[in-house]
């Protein structure tokens, strides 16, 4: 507003002096403060997305799509791995639930998040990029058992608070179980990379540190607080006859050895038993071995825990799926696997999953010739190591939901407390560790624990734990933005090379689909609420935002009403509440 | 690929919308009036060199008594039937001073410019007077407490067409009417469509001549709408045609500005304000029928302007 | 320059001398030729104005508030229906305090349709917050409306010149025409004080509440009172730059004047005749012509009629249910004398029925033999 002579507030007619002889203004309407009308006042509140809120490693993904749409690669991914230091890997390798919770699906489809993440760490890795080391504040290191997703998230977590960190790694190489997917899914360079990265801040890694073996439990005793992530490194057996024979090789164990650089004789045909993403992993490095692969599963396709476009993609590259086929028994010959005798199931009643039991179908039995059998059928913790002090359930190491165990000072998560299976769920039990490392070295108990959704380091922030749904959504301000199409590399190229299946998006292709979130909750400043205002009652707060002045605001909402993305809430007058 | 690629609109900041601000807080408007919306933008579009010309109408009472001015540009109010004789005067006071850059804009409700306003406005624009002359209808005497005018449309209830004889005629073509004058420009602007009404507010400034802007303004005393509903009762105006937003230029050329991509049914509209509430099924249809018809017409002119 | 010209065209040059910038003004029986001479000025440039066609009288009064408040100087004519239309922005002008100039022809109202002169348009308004002038002579006209501007841009409030139709408006009389270059002199342009200016931006005739609006009424009437001043002061520097002057009112042989006839635009020339006549034939009566109507000059009007011992005031307007107008306010002017002396009320030529030196005489006849008024409103040569 210019600093007209009209624009004064404070008008003092005591004097007749004063008043000009006609009915001329000498002031503005900024003396009549009608703030006091209002019943209903606005606010702005920020809400929980519900990308954000499915993310298992609760990162802040409208958060960095904001900063990523403008071209802020550097600061999208330091509020990226702020909450996760693996977004390479997740960007390839995780099931996305933010996509599939993402308000955009019925628009134009959802906002293709992984691509953008998995862009932000190529970014970062073109940039090279790395992690702000924190000031020290504790001279004891922290004990980290298991260099998985869990383990690395842990220890990357309590060194930006400035502990000490060593972890040790029974394998070779640290990683985990993302060492063992294959590199058409996840290159080993990304993983190193970002493994890497982490060391950077001063986190010790050991490898070939095997607790039960040359790593013994007693010699944890003396640290202040150890951190159990050992994984499930047992496979599943398949329980039936001819188990033993050669030939018969687990599909951790298999992947492992290829990753590992061994020759592993596979023969012509390959059998994989099992649905779930190891399957599909151990079936299709040994269509690139050029064998054929057939996968038995023994539901049907629906049922299949594996991500959809691994089967698909499998399926492109000559794999053939039994569906309702289970093994019954191996027939060897010199002690070699020679043929798998199976038989067909039916679905019958959903079992203890919630998924439907297989019946076996009497006289179905029939037998297929193999040179080799991957079973996958999932993994166990081995916790031959642990003492009587940690409480076990179902396999399991118990812990409260902050990873406590039963034994003070020892906190177990990942896949070995929790048995959940992914990449991205690990990571997030990981940070919710150091979280809860963090507070007891401290001395601090943990009263409520933030939701993972708010992130660890934005729980001082207010944020309403609300989730938005599209219903919440303005969708008169909303429009049809399709979602572009994930290339990939062809079938054919495919069976024979290692190289990266999914390719990358363009730059202006990634800059377009971060325009398209719709920033569900989250304020980004478009401006809907400023320009609607018939009261000229909100203003830019100097920040990038904005703020109301509820001298003049009127309370009539529209500014709620309108906001595209719910990120504003109405609350009563306090006057007028009993 | 890339080419294929459209910003999604509510991505993009409304850029074409100036940051000053020419009103303030602190006037009297009811809230959510679609007027006072309409007023902050307008001006946003002219600049600080307008003068405003107010005839009697709910704007007489919301710039503020004295002493206070809710505006930051010079505003002289007038007599109910005038807004366009006294620009007339202003406009030619400007050019004897030599003035050849302040816009007058008159700013009158739609009782000012159906009715009792409508032979000033007219003689006004016979003469093509060079000054903006933009009614915010809210359509009814809303200031003296919702009587009907010649802007109410068929159907609605007010002060002076209760619920047992709501109003039974249809509401005037002004837009037609100000066509018939040929002046060099007439359209239509909502306040749901911001950065379409600023874009016709400069390309009206822009005209030497009588430029003539009706405006929608839902009103929610009126209306017995919601408050917080205001703009979204505006955008479906548009997109069930009942409002559909258009230019006429030179009395001939007609160009649609918004093309709903999936109409709503009238009924929608309609729904949301209680001055409707008695209507019919039948009644209903009869307005949906009209509403189409409305919109077929005005498609076809626009088809024979080349403009679409 | 001497001309012989039409009472109406006197009112135009005396326009386009004070050098009107803004003429808004709509037709109307008998100021047509106001306008028609103004719109020729404007289109050859013999003045330098917009002349706007407006499509009624009320928009041409609005349209002369807008272009007033915008600061320029203005001018407008009407008549009888013309200015009751305007009547809502008579007011609106007298409130806004603006220095507007208008040329109103003396017209009787219809129904019946009448073209001929009456002063109830004119009176119709006295309550509006214009000053009004009553003209005898075209010459007057013209002085009245160059004099007019620098009285209504002292007080600021606007002014009509007052002009009987036909009688006045359409008569052709010598009339000396200044040359602009002296008129330029004696009335520089308009410096308006409050005006629509986008670098000092104001809101004007907005809602006045009542706990300021009194105040602005009473600055109103204060600014009619300080007009009584005003004018003289005007009139008598008019005296030394062009050698004429007028008065709030004329004493006409009055300095032993028993009878006195109170009389008010043309009557007034046809009252000289007779009272000259009558003077004569050795009857002490003498004239008082009403000028200013609008300040009503009370003070002058009650020293002047202090000695009469009978007073006529001739009316040619009635206010219905009370009597002619000047009468009444000749009458109020007069309570506080203490005097009571008798005054007659005649009210004549009404609708334009012509005013003889034979009418006035009879009316002075009537008089002499008459003590007392025999009625409180005496309709002159009515067919009863």
């Amino acid at each position: 507003m210019k600093d007209h002579p009209a624009a004064i507030t404070e008008i003092n007619l005591a004097h007749e002096a004063e008043m000009p002889p006609l009915p001329m203004s000498i002031g503005t309407t900024l003396v009549n403060k009608t703030g006091t009308w209002r019943y209903f006042r606005p606010f702005y509140e920020d809400k929980t997305p519900p990308c954000n809120n499915a993310c298992p490693a609760g990162e802040d993904i409208v958060g960095y799509l904001a900063l990523l749409k403008e071209g802020r690669y550097e600061e999208a991914w330091r509020l990226l791995t702020q909450e996760n230091p693996f977004p390479g890997v997740c960007g390839r390798v995780c099931p996305h639930p933010c996509e599939s919770e993402c308000n955009r699906i019925e628009l134009g489809g959802a906002v293709a998040i992984h691509t953008l993440e998995r862009f932000l760490a190529g970014e970062a890795a073109a940039r090279k990029l790395s992690f702000v080391a924190a000031q020290r504040i504790d001279e004891e290191p922290v004990v980290v058992i298991g260099a998985g997703p869990a383990g690395l998230a842990c220890a990357y977590h309590l060194a930006l608070w400035g502990h000490p960190v060593t972890v040790y790694e029974a394998a070779a190489k640290p990683g985990g179980m993302m060492r063992l997917i294959p590199p058409y899914r996840l290159p080993a360079h990304v993983l190193d990379r970002e493994i890497a990265n982490i060391e950077a801040l001063g986190v010790r890694i050991l490898t070939g540190q095997r607790l039960g073996g040359n790593l013994s439990w007693g010699a944890l005793q003396h640290y202040q607080a150890v951190f159990l992530a050992v994984g499930q490194s047992r496979s599943r057996k398949l329980g039936i006859a001819g188990e033993k024979a050669e030939g018969v090789l687990s599909g951790i164990d298999f992947l492992a050895r290829i990753e590992r650089g061994e020759a592993v004789r596979l023969g012509r045909r390959v059998a994989i038993i099992g649905g779930g993403n190891t399957a599909m992993d151990a079936a299709r490095t040994a269509r690139r071995s050029g064998a054929e692969v057939t996968i038995l599963y023994r539901r049907s396709r629906k049922e299949m825990p594996a991500a959809e476009a691994e089967i698909t993609e499998a399926e492109e590259e000559g794999i053939a799926i039994h569906y309702l086929t289970a093994p019954v028994k191996i027939w060897t010959e010199n002690s070699r696997v020679k043929e798998l005798e199976c038989i067909k199931m039916a679905l019958g009643e959903p079992d203890a999953s919630g998924r439907p039991r297989p019946v076996p179908l009497p006289g179905s039995e029939h037998r297929i010739p193999v040179d080799t059998i991957l079973p996958a059928l999932g993994q166990e913790a081995d916790l031959s190591f642990l003492d009587e002090t940690i409480q076990i359930a179902q396999g399991q190491i118990a812990t409260d939901s902050a990873t406590v165990t039963s034994r003070q000072g020892v906190f177990a998560g990942g896949d070995v407390a929790t048995g959940y299976g992914t990449v991205a769920h690990a990571i997030g039990s990981g940070k919710r560790a150091a979280l809860a490392i963090h507070h007891y070295l401290r001395g601090e108990s943990l009263e409520s624990f933030p939701p993972l959704s708010q992130a660890v380091h934005r729980a001082q922030k207010s944020l309403s734990p609300t989730v938005v749904r599209l219903e919440n959504l303005n969708q008169d301000r909303l429009t049809f933005s399709a979602r572009p199409s994930q290339r990939r590399l062809d079938a054919q190229t495919r069976q024979q090379s290692f190289d990266e299946v999914n390719l990358p998006l363009d730059e202006f292709t990634v800059r377009f689909e971060a325009e398209r979130c719709f920033s569900c909750g989250i304020c980004n400043a478009c401006d809907t609420c400023l320009i609607h205002c018939p009261d000229v009652a909100i203003k830019r707060d100097g920040l990038g935002r904005y703020r109301i002045d509820y001298d003049y605001c009127k309370g009539c909402n529209i500014c709620a009403v309108e906001c595209p993305r719910d990120a504003m809430s109405t609350e009563e007058e306090s006057k007028w509440k009993e | 690929m890339s080419t294929d690629l459209v910003r999604p609109r509510e991505s993009v900041k409304p850029e074409t919308i100036p940051e000053e601000e020419y009103m303030f807080s602190g006037h009297a408007a009811c809230p959510g009036c679609g007027g006072a919306l309409a007023m902050r933008h307008a001006l946003k579009a002219l600049g600080e060199k307008t003068i405003v010309v107010i005839p009697a109408s709910c704007w007489s009472i919301i710039a503020g008594a004295f002493p206070s001015n809710a505006l930051q540009v010079p505003l002289m109010h007038t007599a109910f039937a005038t807004g366009g004789a006294a620009a007339a005067g202003i406009s030619a006071a400007l050019q004897m001073q030599g003035d050849t850059e302040t816009t007058v804009l008159t700013w009158a409700g739609d009782g000012g410019t159906f009715d009792i306003g409508i032979q000033a406005l007219s003689g006004a624009a016979e003469r093509n007077e060079d000054f903006i002359y933009a009614c915010y209808d809210n359509e009814a005497y809303m200031n003296t407490g919702i009587q009907r005018s010649s802007a109410t449309p068929w159907g609605a209830w007010t002060t002076t067409t209760p619920v047992s004889k709501f109003k039974q005629e249809p509401k005037k073509d002004i837009v037609g009417i100000m066509v018939a004058h040929r002046i060099p420009y007439a359209a239509t602007a909502s306040v749901a469509y911001l950065e379409d009404l600023v874009y016709k507010f400069r390309k009206a400034k822009s005209i030497r001549g009588t430029k003539f802007i009706h405006i929608l303004a839902p009103c929610p005393p009126g209306w017995k709408s919601e408050p917080s509903q205001s703009i979204k009762i505006a955008r479906l105006a548009v997109q069930s045609k009942v409002f559909p937003l258009y230019e006429v230029e030179k009395g001939e050329k007609y160009t649609v500005n918004v093309w709903p991509e999936k109409p709503r049914p009238v009924r929608e509209y309609l729904q949301l304000q209680g001055r409707f509430r008695h209507l019919s099924a039948v009644d209903l249809e009869t307005i949906q029928h009209n509403v189409d018809c409305a919109w077929e017409e005005l498609v076809k002119k626009a088809k024979e302007s080349g403009t679409c | 320059m001497e001309r012989v010209i039409m009472g109406n065209h006197a009112a135009s040059y005396g326009a386009q001398l004070a050098r009107a910038q803004v003429i808004a003004a709509y037709p109307i029986t008998p100021q047509t030729q106001i306008i028609e001479m103004l719109s020729e000025f404007c289109a050859d440039g013999r003045l330098n104005a917009k002349f706007i066609t407006v499509e009624s009288e009320h928009s041409a009064m609005a349209a002369t508030i807008g272009a007033a408040t915008a600061g320029a100087r203005t001018f407008t004519a009407t008549s009888s229906h013309g200015l009751a239309l305007m009547h809502e922005m008579l007011h609106w002008a007298a409130g806004a305090r603006l220095p507007i100039v208008m040329a109103e022809v003396n017209r009787a109202m219809g129904p019946g349709w009448s073209i001929w002169t009456d002063q109830n348009d004119s009176l119709s308004q006295r309550d509006t917050g214009w000053m009004q002038v009553y003209c005898e002579s075209n010459q007057e006209v013209l002085d009245s409306v160059i004099q007019g501007y620098k009285i209504a841009e002292t007080v600021l409030l606007p002014l009509m010149i007052v002009i009987d139709a036909f009688v006045l408006s359409h008569t052709s009389e010598a009339v000396d025409i200044p040359d602009i270059a002296t008129v330029d002199r004696f009335l520089p342009p308009r410096k308006a004080q409050y005006k629509l200016d986008v670098t000092t931006p104001h809101a004007f005739g907005g809602l006045v509440t009542p706990s300021h609006y009194m105040e602005m009424r009473y600055k109103m009437q204060k600014a009619m009172e300080e007009a009584l001043g005003v004018m003289e002061d005007v009139d008598r520097e008019f005296q030394q730059i062009f050698g004429r002057s007028y008065g709030l009112l004329e004493e006409y042989r009055m300095d032993d004047a028993e009878v006195v006839l109170v009389t008010s635009g043309t009557i007034t020339s046809t009252a000289r005749e007779v009272i000259d006549s009558l003077r004569e034939e050795g009857q002490r009566i003498g004239l008082l012509k009403m000028r200013v109507f609008r300040p009503f000059p009370t003070e002058r009007a009650r020293n002047a009629l202090a000695c009469a011992q009978k007073i006529a005031v001739i009316d040619r307007n009635i206010s219905f249910g009370q009597g002619g107008i000047f009468a009444q306010e000749v009458r109020s002017a007069l309570y506080d004398a203490g005097t009571r002396t008798p005054l007659f009320n005649f009210i004549v030529g009404l609708g334009g029925r012509d005013v003889t030196p034979t009418s006035l005489r009879n009316i002075a006849t009537f008089i002499f033999e008459h003590e007392t008024p025999p009625e409180d409103i005496i309709w002159w040569e009515v067919n009863k």
